[in-house]
C-alpha cells in the first residue's frame, strides 16, 4: 500500500465551533442581516471583532456562522463565483440565483461539508425584501426571518412572536401588518442580540447590522435619518467614512448600509 | 438520551408588581411519542406558594408527594404556613440528600411572602443548588428557548394582567419551538388576594 | 454544568495525552498496552500528532510597530530536547512569524515561505510581499492541508508593519484565522492573553517600544513559572518602519526560593 494514498490521519479533527449568532429579517422593500462579532473556541474569546456578515453585491448580503475557517473560505468562493458571473454577464447575479448557487456549492461538499449555517438576505428582482436560510449541506428555503448559530434557540422563538405574531390574536378591526417598518425591525434585531448576549456566553462584543434597501428607497423615507454608527457600503459610494449622507447618493439601484453597535464584552 | 428529557416538559416563573406567576406546559411523552396532554407539572404548596417540577415524570410524582409530606410535617410542628424562602431551602436540602443518586427534576418555586406580599421566585438544579433570580426562572426541555423569549419580553413591575400576558407568551412561543414540550399550557397568577389559574389555548402539534 | 456523576469520567484520560507527557513510541494508545496489537498495524498510517513541539507565542501591537516573542525550547514529550531552537522567523522585509506546535512542520513552512519570497524577488518587479499577503498565503496553505486531512500541526502568529500600518494575525492547523491587538497561542492564550489585553487594549496607539517589550517580557516570565513545557530563554522580534529585527536569545532571571514553602506537591513528607 502506497503511503501517499488515502487520508493520512485518523483522529485529527478538521472542524471547530467558533460560536456567535446571526439573524436576518425581510421587510416589504428592505432586508436586514445581522451578526455579532465575537469569535470564540470553547471558553476562549479569540477576538472581539471577526465579521460574520459580508456584502456580496449591492442587493445581497451573506451571513455565515459555525466553523470560522470554513465560513471564510465559503464566502471567498461565493464572491469569486459572483465575480466570474459579472465578467461573463456584465451584471450582478440575482438574489434567488445566488441562493441556488449557494445550495449547489454547499451540496458539492456533501461528504466533507462546510460546517456553516448560511443566511442570505437582500432584494429580489421584483423589489421585495428576501431572506434565504441554508443548512450546512445546502437545504434551503425563502423565509421572512431566521436566526442561526449558538443562540438560535434563544432568538428564533422570540422572532416567531415578534415578527410572525405567533400566539397573538389581532384585534377585530386591526389585523397584524404583513410587513414591519424598518425602525421596528431594527429594534427587534438589537433586542434579540442584547438578550442573546445576556444569556449566551458565545455571543457579545459587537453587533453589525446590514440594511439593504430596494431601488429608490431612502433612509429618511424609512424614518432612519441621522442614526449614529450608520455608514453606507454600496459599491458605487466611494467614501465609506461613516457619514451616511442622505439623498446625494450616487447609487442608482439598491443601497446597503451598516449599523454598528456595541454589545457586552463579558 | 438524557433522562432529563425522557418525558419532556417545561416551567417558567416570573415576578410582577406585588404578584408572581408560574406556568407549565401539559405534555407527557415517552421520548418522541406523546402519551398525555393533561400532565400538569405545577402544584400548590400553600395558598400563595406553588412549585413546578419539570423532569422525569416518575420523579415529578414522587417529589410532589415528598414535598407534600414534608410541608405537612413542617405545618404541624411549627403550627404555621411555610414561607416561600423556607420552602426553597426545603426543596434544596431534599434534593441534596440524593446528591449521588439524584431525582431528575429541576424545581421552580414561585410565591408571595406572608405579610409583605413580596414576590419570591427560585429555582434549583437536580441536586438542589439554589438560584434566586430577580426577574424570571425557567427550567425543563425548553429552558434555552424560555431564556431567550423571557429575556426579550419581561420587564420590571408588571401589573397582574400584563404579567399573565408576558408569561403566557413566553411559555407558548418557547414550547412551540421545542419538540418535547407543549400540547397545552396552564398558568397560575398569584396575587395578594387570589390565585387565578387559566388553561391556555395553545398549539396542539 | 453536567450533574450526572456517570458522565463525569475520570479527571485524566489515559488514552489522550493532551500535554505531550509521553513521546510518541511510549504513548498508551499506540499498541503498547490498553489495546491489542493489530497485525496490520504496520500497514496502517499512524495517527498524526506533533512530535517535537514548541509552546506559546505572544504578540502585541504598539504605537509604531509590532512585537512577537517565543522561547527557544523544542520539547520531545516532557523532555526538554532542544534548548536553542528558533521559533521566530523573518519572512521578507516586513513580516515575522512565530510558531508553536510541531517544529518540523514549522521548519517546512519556513522553507516554503523562503521559496515564496525568492520567487517573488526573482520577478524583479520591485514589489515586496507585505504581512497581509504572507498571512493570506499561509492561512490558505494551512486550510488546504487540513482539508487534505494532512495538517501542518502549528499555531502561528504573523506580525508585520508596512506602509505605516501594523498587522497581527493568527492561523492554526485547521485554518482558523483572526486578528486582534494582542494575540497568544497555546498556554499563552490562557495565561498571558488576559495580562496582554489588560496592558494593551485601548492603548495600541500610545505604547512605546520599550513599554511593549516590558509587557511581553513580563508575560513570558509568568509563562515560565506556570507552563512546564517552557524555557526562560527567549527571543523577541520587532517589526517597524525599519524592518524586521529578531533579537539574540535572552535569559530571564527567575526566582524559585518561594517553592520551598509550597506543601502538598513533590517529594516532601511533612
Amino acid at each position: 500500500m502506497s503511503p501517499t494514498v488515502g487520508p493520512v490521519s485518523r483522529d485529527f479533527n478538521p472542524y471547530s465551533d467558533n460560536g456567535g449568532t446571526i439573524l436576518a429579517i425581510a421587510g416589504e422593500d428592505f432586508a436586514v442581516v445581522a451578526g455579532d462579532t465575537r469569535q470564540s473556541e470553547g471558553y476562549n474569546i479569540q477576538t472581539r471583532y471577526a465579521p460574520k456578515v459580508f456584502r456580496l453585491t449591492d442587493k445581497a448580503v451573506l451571513a455565515v456562522n459555525g466553523f470560522a475557517a470554513d465560513g471564510n473560505m465559503f464566502v471567498k468562493k461565493v464572491k469569486q463565483r459572483l465575480e466570474w458571473y459579472r465578467h461573463a454577464h456584465g451584471k450582478d447575479m440575482q438574489l434567488r440565483a445566488i441562493a441556488r448557487m449557494i445550495q449547489t456549492m454547499l451540496y458539492a461538499k456533501r461528504f466533507f461539508p462546510y460546517y456553516v449555517y448560511n443566511i442570505l438576505g437582500g432584494i429580489e428582482e421584483d423589489g421585495s425584501g428576501a431572506v434565504y436560510s441554508f443548512d450546512p449541506v445546502g437545504s434551503y428555503e425563502r423565509e421572512a426571518c431566521r436566526a442561526a448559530g449558538a443562540a438560535q434557540s434563544l432568538v428564533q422563538p422570540f422572532l416567531d412572536n415578534q415578527i410572525y405574531f405567533k400566539n397573538q390574536t389581532p384585534a377585530i378591526d386591526a389585523p397584524f401588518p404583513r410587513h414591519l417598518p424598518l425602525s421596528h425591525v431594527l429594534s427587534i434585531v438589537t433586542d434579540s442580540f442584547t438578550s442573546a448576549t445576556e444569556r449566551h456566553i458565545e455571543v457579545g462584543d459587537g453587533l453589525e447590522i446590514y440594511i439593504i434597501l430596494a431601488k429608490g428607497k431612502t433612509l429618511s423615507g424609512l424614518g432612519l435619518d441621522g442614526v449614529k454608527g450608520l455608514s453606507e457600503v454600496t459599491s458605487t459610494v466611494d467614501d465609506s467614512d461613516g457619514s451616511a449622507s442622505e439623498g446625494e447618493s450616487l447609487a442608482e439601484g439598491e443601497r446597503i448600509f451598516v449599523l454598528r453597535r456595541e454589545l457586552k464584552k463579558d | 438520551m438524557s433522562i432529563m428529557s425522557y418525558n419532556g416538559g417545561s416551567i417558567v416563573a416570573m415576578v410582577g408588581k406585588d404578584c408572581v406567576a408560574i406556568a407549565s406546559d401539559l405534555r407527557l411523552g415517552n421520548q418522541a411519542l406523546t402519551i398525555a396532554t393533561n400532565f400538569e407539572k405545577v402544584f400548590p404548596v400553600t395558598d400563595r406558594l406553588y412549585v413546578g417540577l419539570p423532569g422525569l415524570a416518575t420523579d415529578v410524582v414522587t417529589l410532589r408527594e415528598r414535598f407534600r409530606f414534608r410541608v405537612n410535617m413542617y405545618t404541624i410542628k411549627e403550627e404555621r404556613e411555610i414561607e416561600p424562602e423556607t420552602f426553597a431551602h426545603l426543596v434544596s436540602s431534599t434534593l441534596y440528600e440524593r446528591r449521588f443518586g439524584p431525582y431528575f427534576v429541576e424545581p421552580v418555586i414561585a410565591g408571595l411572602e406572608k405579610g409583605t406580599n413580596k414576590p419570591f421566585i427560585a429555582t434549583t438544579d437536580l441536586i438542589g443548588c439554589l438560584t434566586l433570580p430577580k426577574d424570571f426562572a425557567v427550567a425543563g426541555t425548553a429552558s434555552d428557548k424560555l431564556f431567550g423569549v423571557a429575556e426579550g419580553l419581561w420587564e420590571p413591575d408588571l401589573e397582574p394582567e400584563d404579567l399573565f400576558e408576558t408569561i403566557s407568551q413566553t411559555l407558548m412561543n418557547a414550547v412551540d419551538r421545542d419538540a418535547f414540550s407543549g400540547w397545552g399550557a396552564i398558568v397560575h397568577l398569584i396575587t395578594p388576594d387570589q390565585v387565578i389559574t387559566r388553561t391556555l389555548k395553545a398549539r396542539m402539534d | 454544568m453536567d450533574h450526572f456523576p456517570t458522565n463525569w469520567g475520570r479527571p485524566r484520560n489515559e488514552a489522550v495525552d493532551l500535554y505531550n507527557t509521553y513521546p510518541l513510541h511510549l504513548r498508551p494508545d499506540n499498541g503498547t498496552y490498553g489495546r491489542p496489537k493489530d497485525s496490520f498495524e504496520e500497514g496502517v498510517q499512524r495517527t498524526r500528532q506533533p512530535i517535537v513541539t514548541g509552546t506559546s507565542v505572544l504578540a502585541i501591537k504598539f504605537k509604531d510597530g509590532v512585537i512577537v516573542a517565543a522561547d527557544n525550547l523544542a520539547s520531545y514529550g516532557s523532555l526538554a530536547r532542544f534548548k536553542d531552537i528558533q521559533r521566530l522567523h523573518a519572512v521578507g522585509t516586513h513580516t515575522v512569524i512565530g510558531a508553536g506546535g510541531d517544529m518540523s512542520d514549522f521548519q517546512h513552512i519556513q522553507h516554503d515561505l523562503d521559496s515564496l519570497i525568492i520567487s517573488e524577488f526573482s520577478e524583479g518587479d520591485g514589489h515586496a510581499l507585505g504581512p497581509a499577503e504572507i498571512y493570506e498565503y499561509l492561512s490558505q496553505v494551512m486550510y488546504a492541508r487540513r482539508s487534505k486531512m494532512n495538517p501542518l500541526w502549528n499555531s502561528i502568529l504573523v506580525g508585520g508593519w508596512k506602509d505605516g500600518k501594523s498587522f497581527l494575525g493568527y492561523v492554526d492547523l485547521i485554518g482558523t484565522t483572526y486578528s486582534a491587538s494582542t494575540l497568544a497561542t497555546g498556554y499563552g492564550a490562557y495565561i498571558a492573553q488576559p495580562l496582554l489585553r489588560k496592558a494593551v487594549e485601548g492603548r495600541e496607539n500610545e505604547l512605546t517600544e520599550e513599554e511593549a517589550v516590558k509587557i511581553v517580557e513580563e508575560s513570558l516570565k509568568v509563562l515560565f513559572y506556570r507552563d512546564a513545557r517552557s524555557l526562560n530563554k527567549y527571543q523577541i522580534a520587532i517589526v517597524n518602519e525599519k524592518g524586521v529585527s529578531i533579537s539574540d536569545s535572552r535569559i530571564a532571571p527567575t526566582e524559585w526560593s518561594f517553592a520551598e514553602g509550597i506543601r502538598g506537591y513533590g517529594a516532601q513528607t511533612q
